[in-house]
């Protein structure tokens, strides 16, 4: 047997160390593991390699652990090349050890790999039911409240937007979407939701609800319409939004999120003054798609029970995907609704399953509240 | 150089008696009072990058502070939580520290951050793990009382327990018992460490604290 070419940095256990335990510099000579110690005074401890039993472990999970067969004595090592240079010297005797060692620590890292996998997807499973779960209970706990609740945080909401200058409750336009509205909110969902509309100065062909019947209207919406039952396909879409409580569900949702993070990251002391933060963007950002469906279809229901065509809804959302085209303003309107021609499509097809009944045209002088602009 | 370990072992500190020549390092922050003889040198933990990742991902500072003294003089170190302290020698062997245990060290120790591993983390002792090779005494410090143990096969420490161990040790997640006990027996995980070496447990758990601060905020 030869000695080896190189020496490795180890350690050593032994009792007749202070402390049990030095740093040594291994070599394999003449069939025998020796080490030398590293502090003063070195001492130097050999084990034969024929009385050599192997392990393999420590916190790199390569460490290799060389031990007398009383384990008083145990000379280990890390580096990569000493197991093939202790297999080397000792003429391929520890090769089969080393592998079955080899073998057991990797079925191991198997086992731990398939349990973290595991965890992990029951973590993330049990994140989003919670998730789900408190978003569902924020929506019960949103419809238990009164209707009263919509009005006054629309109210405040609405008193304190910078929405555009005004128009006067007696300007033509103002006096005919205040007739549009008084003409369905008798066949509103919610009978005693206190409706008030109030027309702005803008160049966005758009409208918005608040919650509890706050609804604004620009001026270029009132333009752009082509007859008095388009402004009231839009008219009824939004008073569908306040009837079925859009708003307050989204505020309802939204703190249920910001619930929902803090449960997770523990800290609750914000959450009363994100709140009303929340209220604001939340009510200022758009509802979402299925809220926007929902408000088409329960307005096409008004505009039916009002005798008014909900084909005017219909032929409106076209005449503004026609115009959307060089209409940048819009974009964000755009991109939260519905693409239109879905929205046209199902307006039609809800029509279909209303009974067929005879529409009264709108008796309003849209042209007068067009000129008066 | 002297070094006592005072006040045991609520709060321990460390009073170092410095001959005249003496050098010892220190973490940045630790140093409570000194001699006014005693000169304090700061520089980088290592190099720029080693530093920072270092105070990032270790806990540790960006900064140890160099003390030395040219005539004789004294100080004391401290560390920022109640609890105790132990000096341990190394001789050529390597000793991994939780991060934030150092304390202090001789010069001829050798202070490096290594990755700890999934497992590390899982059982609560991070990412990353303070690795002090070389030769020479150093002073690490726990929450609550420090108690070590000789390890030959397998032993289980509570997660956030582990403090010091040696890297002939491996560290392994496991579950308390079935799943039913690791949940509601209020252990959960814990620590397997299996090899041959030495490792310093803690008494009490910054997680510990962390949870029964939480059930009397409400």
């Amino acid at each position: 047997m030869s000695t080896s070419r190189e020496s490795f940095e180890g350690g050593v256990f032994h009792e007749s160390i202070p402390n049990g335990r030095a740093g040594a510099t291994i070599s394999i000579a003449r069939g025998e593991l020796v080490a030398d110690t590293t502090g003063e005074p070195s001492q130097r401890f050999t084990i034969p390699l024929s009385q050599c039993k192997l392990d393999l472990g420590g916190a790199s999970g390569r460490m290799v652990f060389c031990r007398t067969s009383d384990g008083s004595l145990t000379i280990f090592c890390e580096d990569r090349n000493f197991a093939k240079e202790l297999d080397f010297q000792s003429g391929g005797v520890f090769a089969s050890q080393l592998q079955a060692l080899k073998k057991g620590q990797r079925a191991e890292a198997s086992r731990f790999h398939f349990w973290l996998a595991v965890s992990a997807v029951a973590l993330a499973a049990l994140l989003i039911l919670g998730y789900y779960s408190i978003l569902g209970a924020a929506k019960v706990a949103i419809r238990a409240l009164p209707v009263s609740v919509d009005q006054t945080i629309g109210n405040t909401a609405f008193n304190s937007m910078d929405v555009g200058r005004k128009l006067d409750s007696n300007h033509p336009a103002s006096k005919l979407v205040e007739e549009i509205v008084d003409k369905l909110k008798p066949h509103a969902k919610i009978p005693d939701m206190k409706f008030k509309v109030t027309v702005v100065e803008g160049k966005d062909i758009n409208a918005f609800a608040l919650p509890g019947g706050q609804i604004v209207v620009y001026t270029a919406l009132i333009k752009e319409a082509k007859s008095a039952e388009q402004i009231a396909g839009v008219l009824a879409h939004e008073m569908s939004h306040a009837t079925l409580r859009h708003g307050i569900e989204r505020i309802g949702q939204s703190i249920g999120v910001i619930a929902a993070i803090q449960l997770l990251v523990g800290d609750v002391g914000g959450l009363l003054a994100l709140g009303g933060q929340v209220a604001q963007t939340s009510i200022l950002t758009s509802y979402s798609r299925t809220a926007e469906t929902e408000a088409d279809l329960e307005g096409v229901r008004m505009l039916h029970a009002a005798k008014i065509d909900p084909q005017a809804m219909a032929e409106f959302f076209k005449m503004l995907e026609e115009k959307m085209g060089d209409l940048p303003d819009a974009v964000a309107w755009i991109s939260t609704h519905p693409q239109h021609e879905t929205r046209v499509e199902n307006i039609n097809n809800h029509k279909k399953t209303l009974e067929s009944i005879e529409y009264e045209p709108l008796k309003l002088d849209l042209k007068a509240a067009q000129d008066a602009l | 150089m002297q070094v006592d370990i005072r006040n045991r072992p609520s709060f321990a500190n460390l009073l170092v008696q410095f001959q005249p020549g003496d050098r010892i390092i220190a973490e940045a922050g630790a140093m409570a009072t000194m001699s006014s003889n005693v000169e304090m040198k700061t520089r980088l933990n290592g190099g720029f990058f080693g530093a920072l990742a270092r105070r990032f991902l270790g806990s540790e500072s960006i900064f140890i502070n160099e003390f030395s003294a040219s005539s004789a003089g004294e100080m004391v170190l401290t560390q920022a939580f109640p609890g105790d302290m132990v000096c341990t020698e190394l001789r050529g062997n390597t000793l991994f520290l939780q991060p934030g245990a150092f304390i202090a060290c001789e010069p001829g120790v050798r202070l490096a951050l290594g990755w700890a591993g999934i497992r590390s983390w899982i059982a609560g002792e991070g990412l990353f793990r303070l690795k002090l090779s070389g030769n020479g005494r150093l002073w690490f410090g726990a929450y609550g009382a420090i108690f070590d143990r000789e390890i030959t096969g397998e032993h289980i420490v509570d997660s956030g327990h582990l403090v010091a161990y040696e890297p002939s040790i491996s560290i392994n997640v496991g579950m308390a018992g079935g799943i039913f006990t690791s949940f509601f027996s209020g252990e959960g995980l814990i620590t397997r460490v299996r090899g041959q070496g030495k490792i310093y447990m803690q008494s009490r758990s910054f997680d510990g604290l962390a949870a029964w601060t939480n059930a009397h905020l409400w």
